[in-house]
């Protein structure tokens, strides 16, 4: 790839008078990104999906995308709609013990790297 | 080489992917299969650095799912995939970073291509800690997939062209062959019940009454010892008679006693333990009487021949990824009823599925349940060859090779030896009349721990069928210490009811809602095969068509 990464291909620069680069990351963004760093944030990820597999969300979010597939015919669905119909009624329906043993994680990741 | 499996057909690209195919080959997945990494658990991603958080170069965004251009590698967000494409012509396809999968900008849909699985595929194996974990890509015949063939056209082909020629057309209305009670001898329902269904699976019926026991030259027979083999064709022969009325198998009940002393008792025994017990005592005595077989590993006394299989069981390292296989063969499968519990909503009110008392247990479920992944408990840790130490693992059982017929064994009986309590677990559930165990081999198993791949797999046993139609259903009623068992035949498209010396015709509702304990299926071509040869015959009491004609073998 590098032998068509000629400047005619590059992607469109970002326009420079956009305050967006100019702005102090937000709290939210420091977080995120110390959890990547550490490896935390996979190690979270990792754990969510088992939790949801255990108590059955996963499989409930299969059915869902099965009945309307079905409804709407094979050839008829792409990924994205699945994903805009799915999305709403995942975030819903996750458990609370799923939720509260996450924040729970995330709340004593944030106290060890406090400095 | 794909499989011929219709779930894993390919599905036939889009004209974006086939033009960028065409353009392009493969050069930008090779590039690409530098950076995908796998995780443990199996997930593969695409990362070029490893602290470097991906953004849409577009909106600076990284909380959506990101995709990668495989021409420029430049990186957009949902939102801004389309616009990628509008700004840079012909950049039509890419790479879901987190999932390593195609997606075609145009389509706005998730795209597929075996070349590209198959890169992603190989990169994920060369890193996996010593190669191999029980996946080889190259597709390589078994010799010994032949001769299981050939096993069971054997049992089955072959001789049943004897029985065939032998059948009275004129007789229609009358019961099928075979159908005759067994007197109680004792609380022995638990014998009879299995009796029932062994008399009816197919190739181990026809291997009875086609004379390839030859009971003349049984070597224990002449000396007057007690074999097993020979009182059993002596059993076949009484019920496929055609005498009606109910036979008593005194003489088995007895062989079979000395054979498994320590069940040898007036007491109810368990079925299950009764069909074990008599599939030992046919091996045993089976293997005296042939010649030692080439060192293949396979047993080839009629009860292998007709029971067994393989299971496969994966021992996969949580924290490198390393799975330890080892294969065991097995005559039957004992099954957990899957009663729709879940841990962690357990503690909390709120829970996804119904509560306990609307979820119905069915055997796919069942099925589902032994295939899944399971955590090791901290207490069973696992010695990985490669951390050199006890990590946390998962263990993961799927069906290696199906026998011919296949028993499964719901697990009613509960045993608790530390309070010295049993107890029987009265649950109903349903099960299918036919049934696909595709969803259960090892090939399909391991193939899911891949994720959304299509590649060949050297475990498809493409000329194998995984389609099974039931032929005898064990069930149990009443508490562990006074309980009857009661089998229920399916012939020629009828259920009978096989109550000790009490044969009825019911419909198939009865048997649906019944509580079963023991499920035989047999491969759908052997099913079908052997339910042609059941015509019924005019009751003849002397007359015996099935003891071997001389000379002919």
């Amino acid at each position: 790839m590098s032998a068509k990464r000629s400047s005619i291909n590059r992607p469109p620069t970002p326009d420079v008078d956009r305050d967006r680069e100019n702005q102090e990351p937000t709290l939210q963004e420091i977080i995120n990104i110390k959890m990547i760093e550490s490896g935390e944030k996979e190690r979270l990820k990792e754990l969510l999906r088992e939790r949801l597999i255990e108590c059955g969300w996963r499989d409930e979010m299969k059915s869902l995308c099965r009945a309307y597939t079905r409804k709407k015919g094979r050839n008829n669905v792409t990924v994205d709609d699945l994903v805009h119909v799915i999305t709403p009624k995942g975030r819903a329906s996750v458990p609370d013990p799923v939720k509260a043993e996450l924040l729970q994680r995330i709340r004593s990741f944030l106290a060890s790297t406090a400095t | 080489m794909m499989s011929r499996n219709s779930m894993y057909t390919n599905p036939k690209p889009c004209k974006h992917l086939a033009d960028y195919k065409l353009r392009h080959g493969l050069s930008g997945y090779n590039l690409l299969q530098e950076q995908i990494r796998t995780t443990p658990s199996g997930k593969s991603s695409v990362k070029n650095h490893q602290t470097e958080i991906p953004r849409c170069c577009f909106c600076n965004g990284y909380q959506k799912r990101l995709y990668l251009c495989l021409i420029c590698s430049s990186i957009s967000c949902s939102s801004h995939t389309l616009l990628h494409s509008q700004c840079e012509n012909g950049h039509d396809i890419a790479v879901d970073i987190e999932r390593s999968e195609l997606y075609c900008v145009l389509c706005c849909d998730q795209v597929y291509d075996p070349d590209f699985d198959k890169i992603v595929m190989l990169k994920h194996l060369m890193d996996l800690p010593r190669s191999g974990n029980g996946v080889d890509v190259s597709a390589g015949r078994r010799s010994s997939k032949r001769r299981r063939l050939c096993s069971a056209l054997e049992l089955d082909l072959k001789k049943t062209k004897q029985l065939v020629s032998m059948r009275d057309l004129r007789a229609k209305s009358c019961y099928p062959l075979g159908l005759r009670g067994l007197n109680n001898l004792g609380s022995t329902c638990f014998m009879n019940s299995v009796l029932q269904a062994l008399l009816h699976a197919p190739p181990f019926r026809n291997y009875f009454l086609t004379g390839q026991r030859n009971h003349e030259v049984c070597r224990k027979r002449s000396s007057d010892r007690l074999c097993l083999l020979c009182d059993i064709y002596v059993f076949f022969s009484a019920v496929f008679s055609g005498d009606r009325t109910p036979y008593s198998p005194a003489q088995l009940l007895y062989s079979w006693w000395q054979h498994s002393a320590n069940l040898a008792s007036y007491e109810q025994q368990d079925a299950h333990e009764f069909f074990i017990s008599m599939l030992d005592g046919i091996h045993e005595n089976g293997v005296k009487a042939r010649s030692p077989i080439k060192d293949t590993g396979e047993c080839h006394c009629v009860a292998h021949r007709v029971f067994s299989g393989q299971l496969r069981s994966d021992v996969t390292c949580m924290s490198c990824g390393y799975t330890s296989t080892t294969y065991d063969p097995f005559m039957d499968i004992s099954l957990n009823l899957d009663t729709g519990n879940c841990p962690s909503t357990d503690l909390a009110n709120k829970s996804l599925k119904p509560s306990d008392n609307t979820y119905v247990s069915t055997l796919l479920g069942c099925l589902d349940l032994f295939t899944k992944p399971e955590k090791l408990g901290s207490d069973q840790k696992f010695f990985c060859e490669n951390c050199q130490e006890r990590q946390d693992s998962v263990k993961q059982m799927s069906i290696k090779r199906l026998p011919l017929v296949l028993c499964l064994h719901i697990k009613r009986f509960e045993h608790f030896p530390v309070r010295r309590m049993s107890r029987k677990i009265d649950r109903y559930m349903q099960f299918p009349f036919c049934l696909d165990m595709n969803p259960y081999l090892s090939s399909s198993v391991v193939r899911n721990r891949f994720g959304n791949r299509m590649f060949a797999f050297e475990g498809d046993e493409l000329d194998t069928s995984t389609e099974f139609e039931i032929f005898a259903v064990v069930t149990h009623s009443g508490t562990l210490d006074s309980g009857h068992y009661v089998t229920y035949l399916h012939l020629k498209d009828q259920w009978y009811k096989c109550d000790d010396a009490w044969i009825t015709a019911v419909e198939e509702e009865v048997v649906r809602a019944s509580q079963c304990y023991m499920l035989f299926y047999a491969q759908k071509m052997l099913y079908y095969k052997a339910n042609e040869d059941l015509v019924c015959q005019p009751v003849s009491p002397r007359a015996d068509p099935f003891l071997p004609i001389a000379g002919c073998c």
